[in-house]
């Protein structure tokens, strides 16, 4: 951070110090339980985010069949690694497509802003822009040179509009260099942008 | 179409002027009491104290306060600190704090002069 944007400490203290002694009249009062902030953040960090999704394309890369199953019953798929999550409305349509070396593939939601929320968490905040929408359908070549994943020519671009029907998520390409790497380390590589198509998912340091 | 109270607020706020800042597919939060603050909210409203659209809107008026007053000398932009004001208009409205009640705790020795 430059010297400019420094935060005045003891605004930052007094407003911990207000959140605090908030916190603490709330419970003195009854109205709210010492562990009530933990178990409703805990939806955001545990149970529904991109977590999630990172661990079933690290599980693609390494398990063809479970990636076959995967795109052809992708509900069905993500049942057999049991996560909390799935079972809201949000997770119940979800469909996987998957890059290779002749298809890139990108979702958008042109439709209202249906996002698959267990296995991406909450959405980038361009994700509603009316010029990502309508541009990412008409020139998704130039949307994606601008993210900085420029897609040759010999390359097919899909795009795939997300709905309250189906809401996709895309299983990025396995990058070079990762053969040495376990499932909790390749998921580590994987961002909710690479699981959109608006990035790709990068090399690991060598080995 | 939400079966979760989480998923439904969070949405509620996305591409809307209260949205929170977020990086990752995850909520940002740079101090423990800006997640604290954020979930006091949800945890209070889940729990059926106010409704979440009501918090909203007083999050809503505080930032459009904020983003109206004067440039220079005014306090830099702060999410977690409006969000902070909103929560307090909020419980002071729905009768779970009195006006005042949350500065005299925090000036205990004030209060009792």
């Amino acid at each position: 951070m430059t010297p400019l944007f420094d935060y005045d400490e003891n605004r930052e203290a007094a407003s911990a110090a207000k959140v605090r002694a908030l916190e603490a009249l709330l419970i003195k009062k009854g109205v709210l339980g010492s562990d009530s902030v933990d178990a409703v953040l805990s939806h955001f960090e545990t149970v529904a985010g991109p977590f999630n999704g990172a661990r079933i394309v690290a599980r693609a890369w390494l398990d063809s069949d479970y990636k076959r199953r995967l795109l052809e019953d992708t509900p069905k798929a993500i049942a057999e690694l049991h996560f909390p999550g799935m079972d809201g409305a949000e997770g119940e349509h979800m469909k996987a497509v998957a890059n290779s070396a002749s298809v890139h593939n990108l979702v958008i939601c042109t439709l209202c802003s249906c996002y698959p929320w267990p296995v991406l968490g909450l959405p980038p905040y361009w994700y509603k822009d009316p010029v990502f929408r309508s541009r990412g359908v008409r020139e998704p070549r130039a949307v994606l040179r601008e993210f900085g994943v420029p897609i040759s020519a010999e390359k097919e671009v899909k795009i795939w509009d997300s709905s309250a029907q189906i809401r996709w998520f895309v299983i990025p390409e396995r990058p070079a260099n990762s053969e040495h790497l376990n499932e909790a380390q390749l998921a580590a590589l994987i961002t909710p942008e690479a699981m959109m198509g608006v990035a790709l998912v990068p090399a690991p340091p060598a080995a | 179409m939400f079966t979760r109270f989480e998923e439904y607020a969070a949405t509620q706020m996305l591409g809307q002027p209260d949205s929170p800042p977020r990086s990752e597919g995850k909520l940002f939060f740079s101090e423990e009491w800006q997640r604290t603050v954020f979930g006091m909210a949800l945890a209070l409203s889940k729990e059926g104290h106010f409704e979440w659209e009501d918090f909203r809107q007083n999050l809503i008026h505080t930032i459009a306060a904020w983003e109206n007053s004067a440039c220079g000398g005014e306090t830099r932009w702060d999410y977690y600190e409006r969000y902070t004001i909103a929560l307090i208009a909020i419980l002071e409205q729905c009768g779970i704090l009195e006006p005042g009640e949350l500065e005299r705790q925090l000036t205990p020795d004030e209060a009792s002069k």
